[in-house]
């Protein structure tokens, strides 16, 4: 029971801490957690914010022998990890092919993810992971506690072992932390003495820096555990449901059943990913029976599949987001967005109701911010938001000095309103046909726009570091249940002397000291109301006091099923997407 | 003949050199300073004035340009074309790794495009202004005229979604390969067509066909022994020519149908401005043309001795 | 893809058979022999419908091209939008018209370009010989030695995604077999009698090449232009296909191809219509060049 009170004691030190830190974990994993902002989703209960999410899994440390069952009566994270079915020895049966999206595994020593991330084989599992409902819930860490001032200890389940018979120990997680460690520590702030190994099953993770957030951090893929001295840009050896039978980049990537799985047997006996790039490829190999599933199915088109004999559209919850933003701090010739005028003229200038109803079919929600509503509350309802209104649009650049120019674009002092788009996070395909739609519209009342889309996130963080843009177009969303923590983490000022890798949200757009305000009043509040207010401000100052960031939608996961796939559950984050329950009926 | 191949080789050497100063200099089209863009990669930021002429220092970029060329060219010809911003592997072993992929639908494609061209054309001669001719005729219009990212969809349509016989896209079996070759094989089928066709119309009216005919020689056997070895010689040239123009057209087709070849891989450089591997690119693929064009050579001389003979 | 070779030999042999004056004097002849023929005259039909709605695009386009109406997304043919619209609500048979502009001006403008560079350099490497010739008839061989596509890529690639630097890549790439064929030409005239004789009584060098050997090469740069405006635009508008030419939202063929694929079993009229403008205009190019080969190449008419 110690260890519990512990626990509860963490909130009002925590937010102490991240007022310390947060400047540097937000920064420092802006890279990171940007790339896997569009995965995770907003959904938590408003309960679980900021305040509940470093205890989640810590009342359950009273116990180390917990088994997850036996957390029930603090968290929904207490369900069986793996799959529900729960048919145990089951004989497992049927292949499943999906259309996966761009293969987008990085491949050089310790920051390789073949297997984890973006595309989640069910490979290799991670310490604790996210509920499709974003709970904490153990795998691979049975409990865990969190003991003043920055240590994270963790329960080891025991009587697992990884694919090549070794079996499971703290070894394994201080070697897989160690990779992380090599190159930076990512977005856990970890480093070469970080890990304590206590005993066989219990580690103790100290981050170099203060970090609270690390028990949700740590549910992220990239942080799987890999069995000691394997390096994934190698070989592919975890303890997870499936395991590699043969990775060709670029082309496909084949897991079967783990027979040995210490959870709940795999449904499947085999699933192909299929790396399919081009989102009309993908839905014509659903179409044709090539493949039995798709992500990623586009927004526009989408409305296509349901007329489909055989097919259906699985979507999950609102999530994600659609926004745009502003660089206000570029240089020239990317610098007219300094400019609040032209911010504002741009806001009102798009006609969001059209790209939701119209552009996209109806598949996704207009949103005033980028926090979905289920985690923001009422609160919420303080951001107005700016609805379409060009004529509006063309007075504030008119009184800016803005002034009709040739072929239609406005001109002040000689320079013409040209803008630019940069349209590629997390890939470009997943924002079209937006990108020219706002095109039209910020014509109309004259500003021209250039749109450029770059293919991946890796090319689309390279321009966002050198500043070179003027609207970023990303579609991405909440990390966990805080609901502070995308604005702290994108548009919080950078430290100067923070990671130079991970400013380059801040440098692009962090509007300044009043925005700060509400974030350090975030970081400083006490109870889940408090959060959501400071929150709301926050965005507040994002969306209606500088214009920032335009929010233009919540959005959802698309995805197009076979009808013999049964047990699909779409998880709103897809690197967190679960296949063990899947099964095939090839009846 | 092998003194006739070593003195191809020999001729090969400065213009090997020169594709290779093209590859080069293409690097110096790219806006920016490479130093700059090097560092803003690396550094995530606007590198400062001292650090980008510190870094021009070690890249030697201030040196003169032919400098630069020869340093360069030394490490090509040991094949080290450098590394890839977005994947750090070296250019060459991504090149050569995916360029199987592409070898095989070009082949294939080419494969078809002859095995459809030869016959027709030969036939469209043979019988001018039949049926067959004018069919021929519009064959090779179509197969001239029609985009073939659009007859790519058509196909798709067809053979895929509707008549479900083929896959749609990806590499797998056989059947995968049938719609990408098919599609990149359709022009130079075309053209095939129209070249064998014109060829054998000209070879036909030679002196010494006449005779033969004249002297009572079977019809076919005149033109299987002497008009289709003589006709073939300006075909064989063209064949080696348009699959190499395969081999480089292959991108589109590999982008429709998730072909992991290289036309794919460069198509993603060029978006990720992934300068190394677009010059590698060029060399690689000018490397390989150059192979193909020596094949070609001595397939001719093989089947024309008076050019190994003359030359 | 394109022809030049087969062409490009066919045309130096029908171009030696053009003689000084002859090719004035026969005229008349080929131009009956080319109206007697149905393909040409379908051909030229085809080209200058097309130039001409190419030309007066903002006057017959019945709509803005740019115009997006989110009301009207993926609408079928109706007496508003005669071919339908597309993704963002824009009429595409205003696009068309006005893409029209776009694929045919540019494969023309590149064209020109391809001829003007050709023509210069085969001429001078042909008139003066020697080390010029050497110099400039190796760039041609180094140049050549690359499949056309893979070069013009390449360029882009180092420059840049744009309809400018795509023209910039294929013209760059494609002079080389103008150069080639008009150098060809030129030295089989340059030892004819009567330029030898203009060089003894003195005739200045640039009298030489454009009173004389100019009017004689230009007709097979003429079939040679025409045969490639078809791949020209074919290979343009493949690029903007890929998404390297025209950008957004320009309304160039390839790349309205490009914006249709989602949709091209729901509403094919996006893929179909460019791709059939596509084709069409193609068909009339390669009909009129082949008519005029066959007009010039006396050996493929029998």
């Amino acid at each position: 029971m110690e260890r519990y009170q512990d626990a509860l004691r963490v909130p009002v030190s925590r937010r102490r801490f991240l007022w310390l830190t947060g400047i540097t974990a937000g920064v420092v994993s802006s890279g990171l957690l940007a790339a896997c902002g569009s995965d995770d989703d907003g959904e938590t209960p408003p309960s679980t914010g900021s305040d509940a999410t470093p205890t989640t899994g810590a009342s359950t440390g009273g116990d180390a022998t917990a088994t997850p069952g036996d957390t029930a009566d603090t968290t929904p994270a207490a369900e069986a990890p793996t799959s529900p079915s729960g048919e145990g020895e089951g004989a497992p049966g049927g292949e499943l092919i999906v259309a996966a999206t761009q293969d987008g595994y990085r491949t050089e020593p310790n920051r390789a993810n073949v297997g984890q991330y973006p595309l989640n084989t069910n490979i290799f599992e991670t310490l604790v992971r996210l509920t499709p409902d974003y709970q904490v819930e153990p795998v691979l860490a049975e409990s865990w506690e969190f003991v003043e001032p920055n240590t994270w200890r963790f329960l080891l389940r025991e009587g697992v072992t990884f694919h090549d018979g070794t079996p499971f120990t703290a070894e394994a997680v201080q070697w897989s932390m160690g990779r992380i460690a090599a190159v930076g520590g990512g977005q856990l702030g970890v480093d070469e003495t970080s890990v304590e190994i206590v005993d066989d099953f219990t580690v103790a993770i100290t981050p170099s820096r203060t970090n609270l957030r690390v028990i949700q951090q740590i549910s992220h893929p990239s942080n799987s555990i890999v069995a000691p001295d394997t390096e994934p840009a190698e070989i592919r050896v975890g303890t997870g449901p499936f395991m590699e039978v043969e990775y060709l980049p670029e082309d496909r990537y084949v897991v079967e059943a783990n027979p040995d799985y210490w959870g709940d047997a795999p449904q499947l006996s085999q699933i192909t990913f299929r790396f399919i790039p081009d989102p009309t490829t993908r839905v014509l190999a659903l179409q044709s029976g090539e493949v039995d599933l798709v992500v990623e199915v586009p927004r526009e088109s989408a409305r296509d599949l349901t007329s489909m004999d055989g097919l259906s559209l699985v979507t999950s919850k609102v999530g994600a987001y659609e926004a745009l933003y502003v660089n206000i701090h570029g240089e020239e010739p990317y610098d007219l967005g300094q400019e609040k005028a032209v911010r504002e003229a741009v806001a009102y200038g798009i006609d969001k109701d059209s790209i939701v109803n119209g552009v996209w079919q109806g598949n996704a929600e207009i949103s005033n911010t980028m926090i979905p509503p289920a985690i923001l509350g009422d609160a919420g309802d303080i951001i107005t938001g700016t609805t379409f209104d060009p004529d509006r649009a063309r007075q504030i650049l008119e009184d800016a000095g803005w002034v009709e120019g040739s072929g239609g674009v406005r001109e002040k002092d000689g320079r013409q309103l040209k803008l630019t788009m940069i349209v590629g996070f997390p890939n470009a395909e997943i924002h079209t046909p937006m990108p020219e739609f706002v095109q039209a519209q910020l014509a109309d009342i004259g500003i021209e726009m250039d749109i450029v889309q770059t293919p991946d996130t890796a090319i689309y963080e390279a321009r966002l570091q050198t500043g070179e843009g003027d609207l970023w177009a990303e579609a991405g969303s909440q990390n966990d249940g805080n609901p502070c923590f995308l604005p702290d983490l994108l548009f919080y000022s950078p430290d100067p002397e923070g990671d130079p890798e991970s400013m380059a949200y801040g440098n692009a757009f962090a509007p300044g000291a009043a925005f700060d305000a509400h974030i350090d009043d975030c970081r400083a509040a006490v109870t889940t109301e408090e959060v959501q207010d400071a929150a709301a401000e926050a965005m507040k100052v994002l969306v209606d006091d500088e214009f920032v960031v335009i929010p233009l939608a919540g959005t959802f996961r698309l995805y197009g099923v076979s009808a013999k796939v049964q047990g699909f559950e779409a998880h709103p984050s897809g690197v967190n997407q679960r296949w063990a329950s899947v099964s095939v009926d090839e009846g | 003949m092998t003194r006739y191949l070593i003195r191809r080789l020999v001729y090969l050497i400065p213009i090997w050199l020169g594709i290779s100063f093209v590859a080069f200099s293409l690097a110096n089209l790219t806006p920016g300073d490479p130093a700059r863009l090097m560092l803003q990669r690396d550094l995530g930021r606007q590198p400062t004035a001292e650090e980008v002429s510190s870094v021009r220092d070690t890249m030697h970029l201030d040196d003169p340009f032919i400098l630069r060329y020869v340093r360069w060219l030394e490490n090509a010809v040991t094949g080290d074309l450098g590394t890839s911003y977005r994947t750090g592997e070296p250019v060459l072993s991504g090149l050569a790794q995916r360029f199987p992929s592409t070898l095989q639908i070009a082949g294939l494609g080419l494969a078809l495009a002859i095995v459809i061209a030869l016959p027709l054309g030969i036939m469209a001669a043979l019988w001018r202004n039949s049926a067959i001719d004018h069919l021929s005729r519009v064959l090779a219009l179509l197969g001239a005229s029609m985009p073939s990212y659009w007859v790519a969809y058509l196909l798709i349509l067809l053979f895929a979604v509707k008549l479900n016989m083929l896959p749609v896209a990806g590499k797998g079996g056989w059947q995968h390969l049938i719609l990408p070759s098919v599609t990149l094989g359709l022009g130079a089928c075309a053209s095939l067509m129209r070249l064998t066709r014109s060829e054998m119309l000209e070879v036909l009216g030679q002196d010494y066909i006449r005779t033969s005919r004249a002297k009572g020689l079977a019809s076919w056997a005149v033109v299987v022994r002497h008009g289709l070895r003589n006709a073939l010689i300006p075909v064989t040239t063209v064949v080696g020519m348009r699959f190499a123009g395969l081999l480089g057209g292959a991108v589109i087709v590999e982008t429709i149908f998730a072909w992991p070849g290289i036309g794919k891989f460069v198509l993603d450089s060029i978006f990720d401005r992934d300068y190394p591997v677009i010059q590698g690119f060029v060399v690689f693929m000018g490397t390989i043309f150059l192979l193909v064009n020596l094949v070609v050579d001595m397939s001719y001389a093989w089947l024309d001795p008076r050019i190994r003979l003359s030359r | 893809m394109r022809d030049a070779t087969v062409s490009g030999e066919g045309l130096a042999r029908a171009g030696v058979n053009a003689d000084q004056g002859a090719w004035r004097n026969q005229r008349v002849v080929f131009l009956q022999r080319f109206l007697k023929d149905w393909t040409a005259v379908v051909g030229m039909t085809i080209v200058a419908l097309f130039a001409l709605v190419a030309i007066a695009a903002p006057v017959v386009a019945p709509q803005d091209p740019t115009q997006v109406n989110a009301s009207a997304i993926l609408a079928p043919s109706s007496s508003e939008h005669w071919l339908g619209a597309d993704n963002l609500g824009r009429d595409i048979l205003s696009r068309l018209i006005h893409g029209a502009r776009w694929s045919l001006g540019t494969a023309f403008v590149a064209t020109t370009l391809v001829v003007v560079i050709g023509i210069t350099v085969g001429l001078i490497a042909g008139f003066f010989g020697g080390l010029v010739d050497d110099i400039l008839m190796r760039i041609v061989d180094v140049l050549l030695a690359f499949p056309s596509l893979v070069l013009a890529l390449a360029i882009v690639g180092m420059l840049g995604p744009s309809l400018r630097n795509v023209m910039i890549g294929m013209v760059a790439v494609w002079w080389v077999d103008y150069a080639r064929v008009i150098r060809g030409l030129t030295v089989s005239l340059r030892d004819r009698e009567y330029i030898t004789s203009a060089h003894c009584i003195g005739c200045p060098s640039h009298h030489i090449i454009f009173r004389h050997l100019l009017p004689n090469v230009i007709p097979s740069v003429i079939v040679l232009a025409t045969l490639e405006l078809g791949a020209m635009m074919l290979a343009i508008s493949g690029l903007s296909f890929l998404g390297l030419g025209a950008q957004p939202p320009t309304p160039e063929w390839g790349a309205m191809l490009n914006n249709g694929r989602p949709f091209f079993q729901s509403a094919p009229q996006l893929m179909i219509y460019p791709g059939l403008a596509i084709t069409i205009a193609v068909i009339g190019f390669n009909l009129v060049g082949d008519s005029l080969r066959d007009v010039l190449d006396p050996r493929m008419k029998k």
